[in-house]
This record gives C-alpha cells, structure tokens and sequence, in this order.
C-alpha cells in the first residue's frame, strides 16, 4: 500500500459481534488507535435490542478486555437458572419447567457445572462494553450512519448508497425483486460488486482502512448493497422473524418472590427464568381477519412468546414469522393477546411498562445466508451474516455473533502481520466459521427452520399438548385409560373438528413432522 | 362436539407503548423511509400495516381512504422493507444520532 491507511480495521457497528472483534483483536495484539469502530446509535446501545438472554459463554476469553462482566456490566442482569418451554392455546397453557443445580455454577453437580446464560438489556450492556474498548485504547464513534464502503479506485459520488438499496420500478410482486443501479456503468458496477474495500465514506468524507468489517445487524443494507448476497432475496419475508417486546418494571422483590429467582451476592449476579413458548392463542383474531381481509383467508400467524426475568424488570414479548402474517391482525396486537393469556397476565400483573421496542432476527438458514461474507478488505460478522439458529427450545444469536467477530479478529490479525488483506487471505475467517460450532449447528440442524414453520407447530400441536396433559393428570370420576390410548382418542376428536385440523393430524403428516422433529 | 373456545380479540395501545420510547426525529426533508403513497391505491394486502409494530402506516384499518405514512414513530425494525411487495418504499438507517433511541434493548 502505498500510504499508510486511517486504521488497521474499521468495524461497523457495536454490537455483540462488532464489541467482540474488537476486543478480540486487541487480545491479538492489535494497537487500540488503529481500530475504529463506528455505530450509528448514540449512545453506543440505543439502537440495539434484543429478547434477551445471550446464551454460552463466549465471554469467558474475553475477560481480559471486560473484566469482571458478569458482575460490572449494568446491562447483565440476572444469569438464568431455571428454563419454561410452553405450549399456549386459547384454552390451555401446558409448561414444562426444569430448574438445574449446574446452572448455579458453584460446583458439586454431576453436571457441568457453569453459569451458561443472562438475560441481558442490550442499551446498557452495549454501552458498558464500549467504554472498556475506550478505556482499552479504541476508538468508538457513536452517532455515526456508514453510508457507503471506499472501494479502491472508485469514485464514491459516481453512486449513492440509496441508489442500490431502493427496489426497482418495475419490480414484479414477490420475493424475487430486481436492484436498481441507477448508474448503470458496468464498470462502476463491478466495482462495487467485486472491488477491493478499503474503508467507509460517512457524509462524503473517506476513511480508509486495510480491513473493514461488516456488523452492521440484521438490517443489513450495507451487505446487500455491496453484493455480499446474491441479492436475489433480499426482500424476501422468508425466514425473518419480527420480535415485538416489551420491557415491563415489577420491582426486584415481587421477581424474586413470583419467579422463585435468588437475589445474588459478591461472586454472582441475581438468579433468573427463561421462558418460550409456541403460540396457538390468535384463533378469534386470524378468523375475523379472514373475514375482513379474505386476501389472505387461512393464514395462521406462526408466533411465539417469551418472557424473561431481568433485575427488576421482565421483558416479554412475541417473535412473529413475518411470512405467516395475515391481513388484518396488528403485529402489536399479538403482544397484548399473549401478554393478556391467563397464563401469562398474572406474571406481570401489577407491572407498569418502562420501555416497547421491536427488532427483526434474521433466522435465515443456510439457503438465505449472504452467499459471500469475505471480500477484498471486509468481512460481514453477527447477525449481518444471519448468524441465528433456533429450534424452539434453543435460541442462538448474540452468542454466535459474539463467536463470529472472535473468528475474524483472529484471521484480521494474521492478515496485519502479512499485509495481505484479500479474499484469499480474509477467506481463512469463512473457513473457520464453517469449522466452528456455529456453522456446524446451522448445518446439522438445516430441516429446524421447516420444521418452525409448519403450522401444527402453531395450530393443533399446542392445543393437543393441553389437552392431553388435561386429561391424564384430572380426575373428573371417568374411566383412566392408558397415555396412548388417550392420545389416540384426543387426536381422533381434533381431527373431526375441521378440515384443516383433519389434515395436519392425518398420518403422514405426523410422519413428516416426527421426522423433522427427530432431528431437533 | 364442544364449542371453539373463546380467548377473544386484543388490541395493544401501542401510541402509549411509543409514548415510552424516546426519539430524536430528523426534519422531514431527511426522513429515512420515503413511501411513494400513489403505488398503494390498488393494494389490497397492505402488509406494512399490519407489520409495522409502530402503526406508521395507516391505511383502509382505519378507515383511510388513502395510505397515510409518518416516520417519526419508526423503531427502525425493517419490517415495512420487507412486506411491501409494490416496490413504494424506499428504506433507509436514519442518519447518525437520530432516530430512535433505546434505554433498555
């Protein structure tokens, strides 16, 4: 190179993929003056949310940078010991609970024993981790929108970012809308496509840098505008799920009493409770909305709910998959009816909401994932990678995000060392992704996301859980007859109700959903 | 057979559940969602209103002739992006140190 470029690395965005590949290139010996991180919140955290738990302890090897986070961080707050999963249908509220000793992570459990999730408010644990990053020699620009990548030899007002982003005119309907480039120079395209990125343009001014790394979350303009993705999809509702939440303050005492939560001491944060569930309680909603809108007549909304304990607060909230979404029901509507579910109105009664907020989560899957997360001088990390495995039980995000910046600050730093910052030498960060557990759980578990989009999993499974787990614990003087037996007859029962129901419970279908279900 | 049971229809006021988000709005020539409101006439879905957590869309649901679009409660989630199948919208970041800003996450 011949002149000596603003920063080593400029990292967009301050998340928990950006924090982390910042700190982990600080560890890699990498000076704290030649990395930039840049977020367009100010301050650092006002634009991030999350449900929140963050899982795993990809903190750990971090310690160096955030000591003592678990304790200090004021956003960490409480770490969670006891998990729900439920089934909600309008009538029943069947909730499996499991409280685990090796949770605690005081030893003396045959199982390992750590302290393995928080529930986490992303404002203020992003702001924490951004101060010890300053205090660690980076610098952080909050308040900062990146509008355009440099690209080398490339004009940056030949183009303007809106340009790439905004759908074309004579877009057709559907999940396959054609970009715009309104400068159709196949030159400049190309350039964008393909050349070599070598810092940010921000208000017209350039910052030039040997790495740039994308983590910029899940709206991800600046991925899809660079053609990290095929853009083929990007519009596509496929696969994204919109978490509407709030935050709702009910004192640390009534949390601690109503969720059986311990209050912490000198070595461990308060005791938490997780919970989700899979939703089948928008039945009178969907039917008038069929009614009212018969465009999408027989839709079910496929929702889940959560709630999660924080030190004084619980955040609750409902996760919609944006392609089930009927005309006429209101996406915040589905949080009042899960927040007014008698199972669920009692754990918050009393509370008053301090904070509402919603936020996309780019579950993608392997299919939907930017074909390309290297290029000359960048990568793409976190959620802008669509880094998000869930299967109901498990939701993996901020901790895959977390992983993914460690991966690339480890090949960004080998890559300072040589001075080769091309694809080849960056694509070393895919291949290690691709070799990490991350990778190999989006790989192993690739049929999770049909199986989370099949509507039994919103319809007549949770309705047939209740029912079921009714029936074998009553005792209303009938006959007892054996599980199976039971499941047979309530099944036989479902299946006269309607059409549809008959359908999803038919035999093959249980088949299909059984074999899906097998590899959760 | 037994009845549908009833859980009922709800509805969030979701102007009180903004009213607790704090926002620094930038001035109208700088809104960072531009929706061409001509192209929503004939829309019989209207998707963005539906998914839109933060009802900046508003359209036959109220009872509106025409789409009537604000940026200024925007959550800045992306959804709207997403459901518009008309190509009408045009979406963007806001720019730096405005727009929303979270005191919790």
């Amino acid at each position: 190179m011949s002149e000596e470029a603003d920063f080593d690395v400029i990292i967009i965005g301050c998340g928990m993929a950006g924090m982390a590949c910042a700190a982990q290139l600080l560890k890699e010996g990498v000076e704290g003056d030649r990395i930039l991180v840049v977020d367009r919140g100010e301050p650092i955290g006002a634009k991030n949310l999350s449900g929140g738990i963050l899982w795993g302890r990809e903190l750990d090897d971090l310690e160096d940078i955030f000591p003592n986070w678990e304790m200090d961080n004021p956003g960490i707050e409480r770490y969670i010991n006891h998990k729900k999963i439920g089934f909600l249908s309008s009538e029943d509220a069947f909730i499996m609970e499991g409280k685990f000793a090796s949770w605690d992570g005081i030893g003396g459990t045959e199982e390992p024993s750590m302290r393995t999730g928080w529930s986490v408010l992303r404002a203020k644990t992003d702001s924490w981790f951004a101060e010890k990053l300053e205090e660690a020699g980076v610098f952080i620009m909050p308040g900062i929108k990146i509008d355009q990548l440099h690209i080398d030899g490339l004009d940056h007002t030949s183009y303007s970012a809106r340009d790439l982003t905004s759908p074309a005119e004579d877009s057709g309907r559907g999940d396959n809308q054609k970009w715009k480039i309104d400068n159709a120079d196949p030159e400049i395209v190309n350039a964008i496509r393909e050349g070599k990125i070598c810092g940010i343009v921000q208000d017209g001014e350039v910052m030039t840098s040997n790495v740039v790394v994308i983590a910029e979350g899940s709206n991800s303009i600046l991925t899809r505008s660079y053609a990290f993705d095929t853009m083929l999809h990007a519009q596509s509702r496929h696969g994204i799920i919109l978490g509407v939440k709030e935050v709702i303050h009910l004192g640390e005492d009534v949390i601690n009493s109503r969720f059986g939560c311990f209050s912490g001491d000198d070595e461990r944060p308060p005791s938490g409770m997780a919970m989700e569930a899979a939703l089948a309680i928008y039945d009178d909603m969907a039917e008038k909305a069929w009614e009212e809108y018969p465009v999408t007549a027989g839709q079910v909304p496929r929702a889940g709910g959560w709630l999660y304990t924080n030190r004084d607060t619980v955040s609750i909230g409902v996760v919609i998959q944006l392609d089930s979404l009927p005309s006429g029901i209101h996406t915040y509507d589905m949080l009042e009816a899960y927040k007014s579910h008698p199972a669920i109105a009692p754990l918050i009664s009393g509370g008053e909401s301090v904070e509402y907020g919603a936020h996309l989560v780019p579950e993608y899957g392997l299919d939907r994932m930017p074909s390309r997360l290297v290029r000359d001088g960048a990568v793409v990390i976190g959620d802008a990678a669509g880094l998000v495995y869930s299967n109901g039980a498990v939701i993996q995000g901020q901790n895959y995000s977390i992983h993914s910046g460690k991966l690339a600050a480890k090949v960004i730093a080998k890559c300072i060392e040589s001075g080769d910052y091309s694809k080849k030498s960056l694509g070393q960060y895919r291949k290690d992704l691709d070799s990490s557990y991350v990778m190999r759980d989006l790989k192993r578990f690739k049929t999770t996301a049909k199986f989370l989009a099949d509507d039994a999993n919103y319809t007549w499974v949770p309705k047939f859980m209740g029912k079921m787990f009714n029936r074998v614990v009553r005792e209303i003087g009938e006959e007892k007859i054996t599980v199976e037996k039971q499941a047979r007859k309530l099944r036989k029962e479902m299946r006269r109700k309607d059409k549809k129901t008959k359908k999803g419970m038919g035999l093959l279908n249980l088949i299909r959903l059984g074999l899906m279900g097998r590899k959760l | 057979m037994d009845e549908k049971t009833k859980f009922g229809l709800f509805e969030y006021d979701v102007k009180n559940g903004l009213g607790l988000i704090a926002y620094n709005v930038d001035e109208h020539e700088h809104a960072h969602i531009i929706v061409d409101t001509k192209k929503c006439g004939d829309c019989d879905s209207m998707m963005c209103v539906w998914g839109c957590p933060a009802q900046c869309y508003m359209f036959r649901d109220v009872g509106l002739e025409e789409m009537k679009f604000q940026y200024e409660d925007c959550v800045e989630c992306g959804t709207c992006f997403l459901m518009c199948t008309d190509g009408a919208l045009s979406w963007n970041h806001p720019r730096g140190g405005f727009g929303i800003t979270y005191a919790y996450g």
